[in-house]
């Protein structure tokens, strides 16, 4: 059964990861050729020279790590708040957060491109970072609450005695204790931002467009190059799954949205 | 007095998604009532009342897309929990080496949906790609056309690649919500000699339900919106057989360059989506704190 | 700004809103990046053939000028998205941009692209009337002015098996003397047959919509003899009434229908390269397509270097004829213009000038990193240039197809146009698939047009016309070379 799972789920990545290094003669030959002589050829036109895709994956690691560092100062109060307060309303505004993702994304491309613009921000990673906000703080402030709900309150209550402030309690006291809510948190913030290719389509320009975007620019009217849009893709996939694997430990925890409180 | 603490924490995320979602709404609602088609003229051309909306309708291509597009969310959303869940029930049960096998197991979803689009399309490739060759060559019949160049099949083919990226997501939150179940409930259901299936149905279930809820939820909005995966696989094709509502609004605003008319589609989308959600939310979520 | 002058409540209560983004701008302090270096070009394009010979050759522009290039390639629909986002928002993009001939006439009217006139004319070392006036006149002017350059020119040639046909003693002309019934006749004969250790399909289609299946059908529907439109562009006055649903046109239909019979199924679903490349599998007999094929099908995948199994087996010719009608051959490519909101429109024309040069394009042409990927030459002299058609044989033939290319015609660049070819591709596609007769097609499409053409206030036309013709384009060169 776990052999049969992985085939399934992992085979199809390993497939696409030998295109990037597959000889074209042999990427649609079936049966399939599994022995081949690995060649370079793409990496080293999508990398190295002329390497269009090296400054794409820089600008994909600064939108989405920023991002991430984004989202918590805003997504952290909320879910604090939403956790420890009995405040009226409350489930609507949870439900409100997670109604803000049915907004259909290719909609607002346009718009946001005048908005970005008339603040003066269109093609800075400052604008596509802002605007990932949209699809990472809904998520984010459903999970890190599930995480918030965890922590005993009885913690804070023995702070609150000693004079402590809401600031230094959720800071100092709160924090600490979420530190898997933060890192799964933002493990996700940093999927969603770095997966997203339709923001930075229509809103980055050369020298911010990210790497997804960048498979695109093999796709051509005349001809598809392959191999070029595998490296591509596969550089693109790395960041994220080398994220999910070094923190694996975390995921499963993660993901209850407070489901069953232990 | 009611207390300000709370609304201090949450107001700042909550005016920043404000400003973010409002002012493409807000653009979407005027000029779905100008005529404005960037092919004729850069700028609106004059106000036309519901004449966009009119125009949407007509000739079903929004309707028809709108059947596409439930029809995908419904059966995907269903297919993907049902087998997420299955997945989970195998992952509780702590086989050997099962824990490499989660840890892997959420590769797919942690791809982005374009390069997913890429990859099904490599493999779908009627030309040589991997799946046709699977397929017929343990005797499944394929459509002459290839799997998204048939209108039976194209929808479905469009569909697997969805639900092979995202039935992982659902087997991992699943499994972290059997994992949660206090082992205390578990034995005493034990001790009480409850069949398996029951003890699914009626203990397991019931403690993970509002996980469950929120995954059914995020993934419908989700799959309610694709387009970067049709604009890759198929756009659209053949015939209208793959077109969502996502793409239809994609080829209205950003391929015809109708502002207007996309704009009305928005519009439309979001009352729609926003019927559905009440409806889940009034039913589904009814009994929640 | 003007632009947005009936917009003024929304842009303030967007500025309002604003504020809180712009104070974490400040606050965050990100640099421009779009505007730092002052030498610097930016290009945007299409990522076709050219663009790997440019992006090849580009050192030579900078040592030329001293101005420095970022090129950036995007797929048509990407390109077309991030363009139209560039321009609504009134922020500069890309200095030079590639302008499909159907965005012409709206991005030339919105003043998103500047004319190309004045430039040619103050610059007398261009050789502007090496140009081909057919491609010209297809591709690059609109209302008498020149809006860009061609920098890759097809035009609609056959591709056939050479040896196949040999083996069964098909004689294919090279001159065109031939009819479409006889080009179907050719391609049932061969279709089925055992050779070369595999099974030949007679011919191979694009079906896929919107835009692959009609710029393949629109060639045979021109070829015999049907129009989209009464009266559009080479006319005194307009008129968008659709000529679709008319006999000639469905006769076309039918021949096409009867086509897909001898092609592949899955070709329901290909675009362009995906028909291209089915050819240079060598299962195909004989089909007609972008003359960029010519050296695409040689290779075995898009620039891979390595030749096709057709690669030194394949005829190219020109198009059959219908009987008593005047061949019209389809004319597209690419074009570069000039961003109508760059700040630098001289170093702009610069590139432009360089890159669709008789030098620079031949030396695209030379450009071997993937083999020989480059034939798509929009100036004559290029040819008859002895070291071109070393490696491209074929031109001289390409050269008669360009001249009698009409892209005007064929596609006409009507305002709308992508609207209806988004109609008339899934149409088209339906029709293809028997979802829909070739009668119920055409009317449907027919009625469509109507509709989007009244919708957007094009029947009854009230705006000025042009009498666009190929011999006021002829005219125009002569004035301004």
């Amino acid at each position: 059964m776990v052999i049969v799972l992985m085939l399934v789920f992992i085979g199809p990545i390993v497939w696409f990861v030998l295109l990037a290094i597959r000889p074209t003669a042999t990427a649609f030959t079936m049966p399939p050729v599994l022995v081949f002589e690995p060649t370079w050829d793409a990496i080293r036109y999508t990398f190295l020279d002329p390497g269009n895709n090296r400054p794409q994956l820089f600008n994909s690691v600064i939108i989405a790590a920023g991002a991430v560092l984004l989202n918590l100062p805003f997504s952290f109060p909320a879910a604090y708040a939403l956790s420890r307060y009995k405040i009226r309303g409350r489930k609507n505004i949870m439900l409100w957060y997670l109604g803000l993702l049915m907004a259909p994304p290719v909609a607002f491309l346009i718009p946001y491109s005048i908005l970005a613009s008339s603040v003066g921000l269109k093609g800075t990673y400052f604008s596509m970072i802002l605007i990932c906000q949209t699809l990472t703080i809904p998520f984010s402030v459903w999970l890190m609450r599930s995480f918030i709900d965890e922590v005993p309150v009885e913690i804070e209550e023995a702070a609150r005695v000693d004079g402590a402030s809401t600031a230094a309690i959720m800071l100092r006291i709160v924090l600490p204790l979420v530190r898997p809510g933060i890192i799964v948190t933002s493990m996700f913030a940093f999927v969603f931002s770095w997966n997203n290719a339709a923001f930075p389509l229509v809103l980055a320009n050369r020298s911010t467009t990210t790497l997804p975007v960048g498979t695109l620019q093999y796709f051509g009217t005349a001809g598809v190059t392959w191999g070029f849009i595998a490296v591509a893709a596969v550089a693109a996939m790395i960041p994220p799954m080398l994220i999910f694997l070094a923190l694996d430990r975390y995921v499963v925890r993660g993901l209850t949205f407070g489901s069953v409180k232990g | 007095m009611p207390n300000y603490v709370p609304w201090l924490l949450i107001s700042p995320s909550i005016i920043l998604l404000l400003t973010l979602i409002a002012f493409p709404l807000l653009f979407a609602l005027k000029n779905s009532f100008y005529f404005w088609n960037l092919q004729m003229g850069p700028t609106p051309m004059g106000f036309v009342g519901f004449d966009n909306y009119k125009m949407a309708l007509q000739g079903g291509f929004f309707l028809g897309a709108l059947w596409n597009t439930v029809l995908m969310t419904v059966v995907g959303t269903a297919v993907e929990f049902m087998l997420g869940l299955m997945i989970a029930l195998l992952l509780a049960r702590q086989l050997k080496g099962m824990n490499v096998a989660r840890a892997l197991l959420i590769m797919p979803t942690t791809i982005a949906p374009i390069v997913v689009g890429f990859l099904f399309r490599y493999m779908y490739d009627p030309g040589g790609g991997l799946i046709p060759w699977l397929l017929t060559s343990v005797g499944i019949p394929i459509p002459a056309q290839g799997l998204l160049g048939s209108s039976s099949t194209a929808l479905w083919a469009v569909l697997f690649a969805d639900i092979w990226q995202w039935t992982p997501f659902f087997a991992i939150v699943l499994y972290a919500g059997l994992l949660s179940i206090p082992d205390d409930i578990i034995e005493a259901a034990r001790l009480d000699r409850t069949p398996p299936l029951a003890m699914l149905w009626h203990i397991k279930m019931p403690l993970i339900k509002k996980t469950a809820l929120i995954v059914v939820m995020l993934r419908f909005m989700q799959l309610f919106n694709t387009f970067d995966l049709i604009v890759v696989l198929t756009k659209g094709g053949p015939g209208a057989s793959t077109r969502t509502l996502g793409y239809t609004l994609y080829q209205a605003g950003l391929v015809d360059f109708n502002i207007g008319l996309s704009s009305a589609m928005t519009w439309m989308m979001v009352i729609i989506v926003n019927a559905i959600i009440g409806l889940f939310v009034f039913f589904a979520f009814r009994d929640w704190d | 700004m003007a632009n947005f002058a009936n917009f003024t409540p929304t842009r303030r209560g967007l500025l309002k809103g604003g504020t809180a983004l712009a104070g974490a701008a400040a606050l965050g302090g990100m640099p421009r990046v779009a505007s730092a270096q002052e030498k610097t070009l930016r290009v945007l394009l299409a990522g076709d053939p050219f663009y790997y010979a440019i992006e090849g050759l580009k050192d030579e522009f900078t040592k030329e000028t001293g101005i420095k290039l970022e090129i950036e390639a995007i797929s048509l629909e990407a390109l077309q998205a991030r363009l139209t986002s560039s321009f609504v928002s009134n922020e500069p993009d890309a200095d030079v941009i590639s302008v499909d001939q159907m965005w012409l006439g709206q991005y030339l009217g919105s003043k998103w692209i500047k004319p190309l006139d004045d430039f040619i004319k103050a610059d007398k070392d261009m050789d502007f009337s090496d140009f081909i006036p057919e491609v010209l006149y297809s591709m690059n002017t609109w209302r008498g002015q020149v809006g860009t350059l061609p920098v890759a020119s097809y035009a609609q040639m056959v591709f056939y098996r050479k040896d196949l046909m040999e083996s069964k003693g098909i004689k294919i002309p090279e001159d065109g003397s031939w009819t479409w019934d006889e080009y179907a006749e050719i391609i049932k004969q061969v279709n089925g047959a055992d050779f070369d250790s595999q099974k030949i399909v007679g011919t191979v289609l694009a079906g896929q919509q919107p835009a692959p299946i009609v710029h393949m059908y629109t060639q045979l529907q021109a070829s015999k003899g049907a129009r989209w439109f009464k009266a559009f562009p080479a006319a005194p006055t307009w008129d968008f009434e659709p000529t679709i649903d008319s006999p000639e046109n469905l006769d076309a239909l039918k021949a096409f229908v009867d086509l897909y019979k001898y092609a592949p199924p899955e070709s329901i679903n290909y675009n362009w390269f995906d028909a291209g490349m089915r050819f240079a599998k060598g299962d195909i007999g004989m089909f007609y397509w972008w003359t960029a094929y010519s050296y695409l099908c040689k290779k075995d995948g898009y620039m891979s270097g390595k030749d096709s199994v057709v690669a030194d087996k394949m005829g190219i010719v020109p198009l059959p004829k219908q009987p008593g009608k005047d061949q019209v051959v389809s004319l597209g490519g690419h074009s570069l213009g000039i961003a109508g909101n760059t700040q630098k429109p001289d170093e702009s024309w610069q590139f432009i000038k360089w890159a669709t040069s008789a030098k620079t394009q031949k030396a695209m042409g030379l450009f071997n990193k993937f083999g020989f990927q480059f034939s798509d030459f929009g100036r004559k002299s290029l040819y008859s240039d002895p070291d071109l058609l070393k490696i491209y044989p074929y031109l001289p033939g390409q050269l008669v197809a360009l001249q009698s290319g009409n892209g005007k015609i064929v596609r006409p660049p009507a305002p709308v146009y992508t609207t209806l070819e988004g109609i008339y591709g899934l149409n088209l596609n339906n029709a293809l698939s028997g979802a829909m007769s070739p009668e119920d097609c055409l009317k449907q499409t027919s009625s469509y047009f109507t509709n989007i053409l009244k919708g957007n206030f094009l029947i009854p036309f009230s705006q000025p016309s042009f009498d666009d013709t190929l011999d006021a384009t002829k005219a125009l060169i002569k004035s301004l070379s």
